[in-house]
């Protein structure tokens, strides 16, 4: 669904490229975390791929599209959530009946379940909801077009804890085989148990691209009372003992992403080939 | 196979029926901003002809005011509204929401241009109209005077001027008032924060560029001395070729500034 070979880009000419020769491969049916520290391009990457910005080097492909064309076959089976966002000051019937037709597949049953799952009350302007019900709205209403690929920037800042935990169990929920969604987040522990695969952006290239399954049964991770040991990986204190991350030997663990996103963000060359 | 990837090839450049959708779009999520600014200008055009009658005794407005003052309000709002083309590029999320919307950019571009330009020389003229004629009937209850009534084929009937070449005469005025209005246009399109008072600078700054160039190569250097033919200077011999030469060059700096627009609209990057 999405191919992207040798990507290369930069904001101005004097500055050092942000991508250079970046490669990614994602197929539909999954739902891929975006990860990576403060500026590592994971927005700039977003918008690359649904073609707000051009590239300045290199290959994108989105579902057989050049997203920088900007084709409306392409635009309609694509939906943006971006962190800060423009909502205008009308009611939700009336931003339904304004862009819902452009969405061939859109759900309108799903979108009032959703919004009911949210608890958003009845508006007569959109502007009148606090940030995170805003937020809440347009996640629905993104579920709802239907869209083959949905990108959501941070869509869990704002959200208060119950929100949190119905997003997740409304993304599990809701989606469709032919679709995929890529979620940029900082909050990994908001998005744990719904990733399937894992994209892991630093300086410019990614240092992990990994579905969790892989990861699970390569790696375990547990809590234990001392960090000591041969084939301890990794560890962090944690109340009450360590997390660790050890070589997987028997079965699967549960993936403890930010504890896994810590280990290789701190540069564990061990972990870094483990999940290579 | 073909047929049908020129059909797609075509639902991709233009669709009536997503052209459609973008207006529909527009007008749900501006409606209470298309009301205020049409109270706002029917406010404006009530309360300046008022205070023109009532400093001159109470006389109705006559064609001829209405003529000037149509052209006026139409000029002044008609800038204003040209000059906030494409809102969307005000603010980064609302440019991302715009670019994101499943239209082709001929459609967006085309749909910018018509609910612009089309409104301003086709529905300001027309809210000009019905407010003069409020303005005069209740006004009337006032006055000694008697307003008449100015009707629809009166306001637009025009008295063409005898010219050699009526044809490029009346390309030339519509093409100059396009002009003044495509400017502001492409403007909004080009810069991102206050397009109108950045335009009318970058306007500004050609007007004074090529006025001193003209005179540093006409005077100081002395070019004017060598009595050159007028065919040289490229200078029109007779009022007709005049018409003709000014005509042509403004329908081109006309189709020159759109596709500026339209490419400034391709290649916007969020």
């Amino acid at each position: 669904m999405i191919d992207i070979q040798k990507l290369n880009f930069t904001y101005t000419k004097k500055q050092q490229p942000l991508f250079n020769d970046l490669d990614c491969h994602l197929e539909p049916g999954s739902i891929v975390g975006l990860l990576g520290k403060n500026g590592a391009g994971k927005t700039t990457l977003l918008k690359l791929m649904i073609g707000l910005l051009y590239p300045s080097g290199g290959r994108i492909d989105v579902m057989s599209h050049d997203p920088g064309k900007r084709q409306p076959s392409f635009l309609q089976e694509v939906f943006f959530v971006s962190e800060e966002f423009h909502i205008p000051g009308i009611s939700i019937s009336n931003f339904v009946k304004a862009n819902a037709p452009f969405y061939p597949r859109f759900n309108k049953e799903l979108l009032e379940s959703l919004l009911s799952d949210f608890e958003l009350p009845e508006t007569t302007s959109l502007q009148k909801l606090s940030y995170g019900q805003k937020k809440k709205f347009l996640i629905s209403f993104a579920l709802s077009t239907k869209c083959k690929l949905l990108v959501l920037d941070e869509p869990t800042n704002g959200l208060d804890i119950p929100s949190k935990s119905i997003f997740r169990k409304i993304m599990a929920g809701s989606l469709d085989e032919d679709q995929l969604v890529i979620i940029s987040t900082h909050q990994v522990k908001d998005v744990e148990n719904l990733i399937d695969k894992i994209l892991m952006l630093e300086n410019g290239r990614f240092i992990m691209q990994k579905d969790l399954y892989d990861i699970s049964s390569k790696l375990n991770f547990s809590t234990a009372t001392s960090a000591d040991g041969e084939d301890v990986l990794y560890s962090e204190m944690v109340p009450g003992g360590y997390r660790v991350i050890t070589p997987q030997l028997n079965g699967e663990s549960s993936v403890d992403i930010e504890l896994l996103f810590n280990a290789i963000s701190n540069g564990n060359e061990k972990l870094r080939e483990y999940v290579k | 196979m073909a047929t049908k990837n020129s059909e797609n090839m075509s639902n991709n450049t233009f669709n009536g029926r997503r052209f459609g959708l973008l207006f529909k779009q527009h007008f749900i999520h501006n409606n209470k901003l298309l009301l205020y600014s049409t109270v706002a200008y029917v406010g404006v055009v009530f309360l300046l002809l008022s205070i023109v009658q009532v400093g001159s005794e109470l006389v109705p407005h006559d064609l001829e005011n209405f003529r000037g003052f149509l052209l006026g309000f139409t000029g002044v709002f008609g800038v204003l509204y040209a000059g906030y083309s494409f809102p969307a590029f005000r603010a980064k999320e609302s440019s991302m929401n715009y670019l994101m919307v499943p239209g082709s950019v001929l459609e967006k571009f085309l749909f910018e241009l018509v609910s612009r330009l089309g409104l301003i020389l086709i529905l300001l003229p027309f809210l000009f109209w019905i407010t003069f004629h409020l303005q005069g009937y209740f006004f009337d209850l006032f006055s000694r005077y008697e307003f008449k009534s100015i009707g629809l084929s009166t306001a637009t009937s025009v008295q063409l001027p005898n010219v050699d070449s009526l044809f490029w005469f009346t390309a030339l005025i519509f093409s100059a008032v396009l002009l003044g209005f495509v400017v502001p246009f492409t403007g909004a399109a080009m810069f991102t924060k206050q397009p109108l008072i950045k335009t009318l600078f970058s306007v500004a700054l050609l007007v004074i560029f090529y006025t001193t160039y003209t005179y540093l190569v006409a005077e100081e250097l002395g070019v004017n001395k060598y009595g050159l033919n007028d065919s040289m200077w490229l200078i029109p011999t007779n009022e007709a070729g005049a018409f003709q030469f000014f005509a042509i060059a403004l329908v081109v700096a006309n189709v020159v500034l759109l596709f500026v627009a339209y490419r400034k609209l391709r290649e916007k990057e969020v």
